[in-house]
């Protein structure tokens, strides 16, 4: 009997295994008990046609932008355009668009806390501030005029995202019955801005150039000749016409494809990538829990023409439009800018704790991050025009992607401002704009007269 | 009675309008009762599992036994092993005497049996070497071991049937029985008033019989003199929570499921008191083992299948599981093949029942079950045994007959294939346990209220998921607890071990206890997605009559167990013929001369 009484202590190890299971559930539930509740099946929660059935979403000003009427039917903004221009911001009612506010953040509306997990009796659901300014998104709608593409500006001191706009979109509190494979809506439950990844065209000369100044220290010493064309490789690389003679900041100025291309094979496919995963736009960003898409850039093998191509941001490059918000913001910031952040605050229920800003990593050295400020704030003097955006001390560079495909090229427009009380960095994509100075640039400044100079 | 039911209805539609007139009061009322059942779960819960888990009975003393120093050592058990090892029940620190020398067994009949255990000096009785099939040993007989002489003394006119130590005693059942017959009537007035629309009185009813049957029940086990009830009480709280889980899920068979308490009980009862008798255990184990195996082929030849394991009977529009009670018989079966315990180690029968099991059960693609009972095999096995070579062997054996019945029937890698990942799966594999943990989840620590959740819409909520439902329902702190109060019964199993009787009950009440804790394991963990989703029932609480027929028999098991004085109705106090050992006493040494 007392062998027996010795053995039956195995009995205690299936105990164990149980209580370690036990607690490492119980761990997980404290952890993530607030995102399982706003798992979009839980009927306490959410209408049966997947709506978030409590909390409130408003913007920085106060603006209710989606609430919860007596019915317990979802309700949005008066105005059908803001609905339009927030619907990426805010959501949908079927929930199909992930990076929502009512979906990503469904946790934080829901109400939840650990004593009456989803049932709260003292009042569903919470309301939640974004950082966004509904009027921003509106004029950027708006301005984008019906083409498909994205708006994003942010402050790079503090994170804050002021405006967040993907095209196509439509309007929530009608959701249009949408066919598979219709052109009008092509991945219209994709924020462009946060989700995507374009051909980045001459925005990406702003990544050639960094490297350049760092890497090349004769490079202010150099004068180009652009005769139109040049030959790399047995490849042809065109600029629109001969740029004649010029230093780097008229290179950049003029966007002369021929004389970033040489840069960018002067400097090689790996320092080339080097910089670009520095500069942090073959990474992601995690904008409050929301994962951003992940540039990319394929040298591997690539032949000499290719690398100069993908200096000049074509070949296979790839970037997302808020990384490079976030990079356009770490030049002006000196180097390291506010990683974006889209929750202003959140109200109701149990406090929750301030929010952070967290900063990025060195994305330049503040060196490099001046020059290349200097030639962006030349080139808006040169070619932009100054005089497009009043009251503000631009640094901007522009791009026209070629996509192919018969499609017309896609229209950038990114840069900052220098301003003390006005830290903004900003990116416009306008798919099949045409030139990127005009037809991104002109969003751009209106989106930034708004900000800035308000009405 | 028809007029007492009118009125009830009335009164139930009465405060049924209330929320119409005052929906302020209603909902006060709710938050206060969901917070109530908690604070008495946790009041009547933490002292009985406190007392469960602390409990220490101590040994009963049932012979003596004189050695050649003038020591006289208690024989503490029905099997006491006497040798030289500090792992026996007797150690006599003789160099003559083998480290396992012999067994020194007692029967019903309070007659006692000696067998050799293979010692190199051997074994006499007055002088006599015992036989291989054993010898009887009458009180005052001698009793040497390679010339070491003792004598077998009963006990002693004045003595106490306990070894010394301090009394533990079970916790007094009232204050827990009030608290949880308060828990019950909440939940019945919760469910008369919140009920599902036609079915609330009948929820309401099924819970006051419940309370019925536990005074019932206690009222009478204290009339025999019972006091120790916490596993009981452990059982009627989870019956509850079984109870209202049934009545939010499908209150149409909440009646069936008030009726499989009543059968539970009364097997409870049976098979207690069968179980006091070991000649009886002994005689039937055969036919538990041909029971084991005939239930399960029953059900692999004539089972229906639900939830993709085909092992469900139906019998003129009830259906049952048979592997349920199979688990009940395997125990038995199992923890029976005793009587050679300390002279073979042979298992090779109870390895071949276990194999027919576990293969029918395989066969039946009902994995979840055949794991239950491999670790309930090793764990007897083990027990029985001690030896860890064999067992290694075995669970490789298992491992490679797994492996090859996954290679042949790779299908059913598939069900477990959202292990881990079931958030990537949530509308395909990963379907039940994303809403189980959602649903879990929206309770909180205190559950949005009886009858209140939405995982019952979801396949298997109240059997597979029923973990989810609780913690949705009732909140973390009862689902908790009610996984504390079965890991409590097992640490009782091993605590008992100590002043166990026989080997047949320590096995027996540990292969029970550990067969529901690994049981709870599957289901719970399962469920969360931590271990993969099997489809193994929450002991007691799961709905469905057989699981809660088999919850009920098992605790039999841990209630032969229980040896603290006047605890339990299975392990009777022991009756001592003391006026004849006396007599022997007196005159023990002639009565051994004149038989020789």
């Amino acid at each position: 009997m007392k062998k027996i009484e010795k053995r039956a202590l195995i009995c205690l190890v299936l105990v164990f295994a149980l209580l370690a299971g036990l607690a490492l559930f119980l761990v997980r539930f404290l952890v993530y008990g607030a995102q399982w509740a706003a798992f979009p099946a839980n009927r306490h929660l959410y209408a049966s046609t997947g709506t978030l059935a409590v909390g409130r979403v408003l913007d920085r000003d106060g603006d209710v932008l989606s609430w919860v009427d007596e019915s317990g039917t979802r309700q949005y903004y008066a105005n059908a355009m803001v609905r339009a221009a927030t619907l990426h911001a805010v959501g949908d009612p079927a929930g199909a668009i992930g990076t929502s506010a009512l979906a990503a953040f469904a946790d934080l509306l829901s109400g939840y806390n650990l004593l009456t997990g989803a049932d709260n009796p003292f009042g569903q659901g919470r309301d939640l501030y974004l950082t966004l300014d509904a009027r921003l998104n509106y004029i950027a709608y708006q301005a984008l005029n019906g083409k498909k593409g994205a708006v994003g500006v942010y402050n790079y001191e503090t994170g804050e995202i002021l405006c967040m706009m993907s095209s196509p979109s439509f309007d929530p509190a009608d959701p249009p019955d949408i066919q598979e494979g219709d052109e009008r809506y092509d991945g219209v439950y994709l924020n462009r801005f946060l989700s995507s990844t374009f051909v980045p065209g001459s925005i990406f000369k702003t990544v050639t150039l960094a490297a350049a100044i760092e890497q090349l220290p004769d490079l202010f010493d150099r004068t180009f000749t652009c005769t139109g064309s040049v030959t790399i490789g047995g490849e042809t690389i065109t600029c629109p016409h001969a740029h004649g003679e010029m230093d780097i900041g008229g290179a950049l100025a003029s966007s002369c494809n021929g004389v970033f291309a040489q840069l960018a094979l002067e400097l090689g496919a790996d320092t080339l990538e080097q910089y670009a995963q520095k500069a942090g736009l073959t990474d992601r960003y995690s904008v409050d829990g929301i994962s951003t898409a992940a540039g990319s850039l394929s040298l591997e093998g690539c032949t000499d023409a290719q690398l100069g191509w993908a200096g000049v941001g074509q070949h296979n490059d790839l970037v997302n439009p808020c990384a490079m918000m976030v990079w356009m913001g770490a030049v002006a910031n000196g180097g390291k800018a506010a990683v974006p952040r889209l929750i202003l605050k959140t109200e109701g229920g149990l406090p929750t704790l301030p929010r952070l800003t967290s900063r990025t990593g060195r994305l330049i050295e503040t060196d490099t991050a001046q020059a290349l400020a200097d030639l962006m704030a030349r080139a808006v003097e040169e070619t932009y025009g100054a005089d497009r955006f009043p009251n503000m001390d631009v640094c901007a560079k522009s791009g026209t992607a070629e996509v192919g495909g018969g499609k017309a090229p896609s229209a950038w427009f990114a840069g900052f401002l220098r301003n003390e009380d006005a830290p903004y960095a900003f990116v416009v994509l306008v798919e099949e704009g045409g030139s990127g100075a005009d037809t991104a640039g002109t969003v751009a400044a209106k989106v930034l007269d708004a900000l800035v100079n308000g009405y | 009675m028809a007029e007492f039911y009118s009125a009830l209805a009335a009164w139930a539609d009465g405060v049924r309008q209330l929320p119409l007139a005052h929906p302020e009061l209603l909902a006060w009322w709710a938050l206060l009762t969901r917070l109530l059942f908690p604070i008495l779960a946790l009041a009547m819960l933490v002292q009985v599992i406190r007392s469960l888990v602390r409990a220490a009975p101590r040994p009963e003393v049932w012979a003596r036994l004189a050695l050649p120093n003038g020591a006289v050592q208690l024989l503490t058990h029905w099997e006491n092993i006497l040798g030289r090892s500090d792992s026996c029940d007797l150690v006599l620190n003789y160099p003559v005497v083998s480290r396992q020398h012999a067994a020194l067994i007692r029967a019903e009949d309070d007659s006692w049996t000696v067998h050799d255990l293979g010692s190199k000096s051997g074994t006499a009785v007055n002088g006599v070497p015992v036989p291989p099939q054993g010898a009887p040993v009458a009180m005052g007989d001698v009793l040497s071991l390679g010339g070491v002489e003792t004598v077998l003394l009963p006990l002693a006119e004045d003595q106490v049937p306990r070894a010394p130590g301090g009394d533990v005693k079970p916790v007094s059942p009232w204050g827990s029985l009030l608290l949880l017959t308060l828990f019950q009537l909440l939940a019945a007035a919760h469910f008369l008033v919140f009920g599902p629309e036609g079915a609330n009185l009948r929820c309401a009813a099924c819970l006051l019989a419940l309370t019925g049957l536990m005074w019932l029940y206690f009222a009478a086990m204290r009339c025999a003199g019972r006091v120790g009830f916490e596993m009981e009480t452990v059982a009627f709280f989870l019956s509850t929570l079984s109870l209202a889980v049934t009545a939010s899920s499908a209150p149409a068979a909440l009646p069936k499921q008030l009726a499989a308490v009543i059968l539970g009980v009364i097997l409870l009862l049976v098979l207690g008191v069968f179980l006091r008798d070991l000649g009886r255990v002994r005689k039937i184990r055969w036919l538990m083992a041909a029971g084991a195996v005939g239930l399960l082929s029953l059900s692999l030849l004539a089972g229906t299948e639900k939830y993709g394991a085909a092992n469900w009977i139906s019998l003129g529009g009830l259906s049952f599981q048979p592997s349920e009670l199979a688990k009940l018989c395997y125990i038995f079966a199992g923890a029976a093949t005793l009587d050679r315990l300390f002279r073979k180690r042979n298992l090779g029968l109870f390895i071949l029942l276990t194999g027919l099991c576990t293969g029918c059960l395989a066969l039946m693609s009902d994995f979840g079950t055949a794991a239950i009972f491999f670790v309930t095999f090793l764990v007897i096995a083990y027990l029985r045994s001690g030896d860890f070579a064999t067992l290694s062997l075995i669970c490789g054996g298992a491992v490679f007959g797994a492996l090859t019945l996954v290679s042949i029937k790779p299908y059913i890698l598939r069900r477990f294939a959202a292990w881990g990942h079931v958030w990537e799966q949530a509308s395909g594999a990963g379907f039940q346990q994303t809403r189980t943990m959602s649903a879990a989840a929206s309770g909180g620590l205190i559950g949005v209220g009886p009858g209140e959740g939405w995982l019952h819409n979801v396949a298997a909520a109240d059997t597979d998921l029923v973990f989810g439902m609780v913690c949705e329902e009732w909140g973390l702190i009862i689902a908790v607890l009610a996984v504390l109060c079965v890991l409590a019964l097992a640490v009782f199993a091993v605590r008992c071990c100590r002043a166990g009787r026989s080997s047949f009950y320590t096995i027996a009440a540990c292969a029970a206890a550990s067969l529901l804790v690994f049981q709870l394991t599957l289901n719970v963990l399962g469920s969360v997605d931590i271990l993969p989703l099997t489809g193994v029932t929450f002991p007691f609480v799961s709905n469905g009559g057989s699981s809660m027929l088999a919850s009920w028999g098992i605790l039999a098991f841990l209630k032969a167990a229980d040896t603290r004085t006047g605890a339990s109705f299975a392990a009777p106090a022991p009756r001592l013929r003391r006026p004849q050992w006396s007599r022997l006493n007196a005159s023990g040494k002639e009565a051994a001369h004149e038989k020789d």
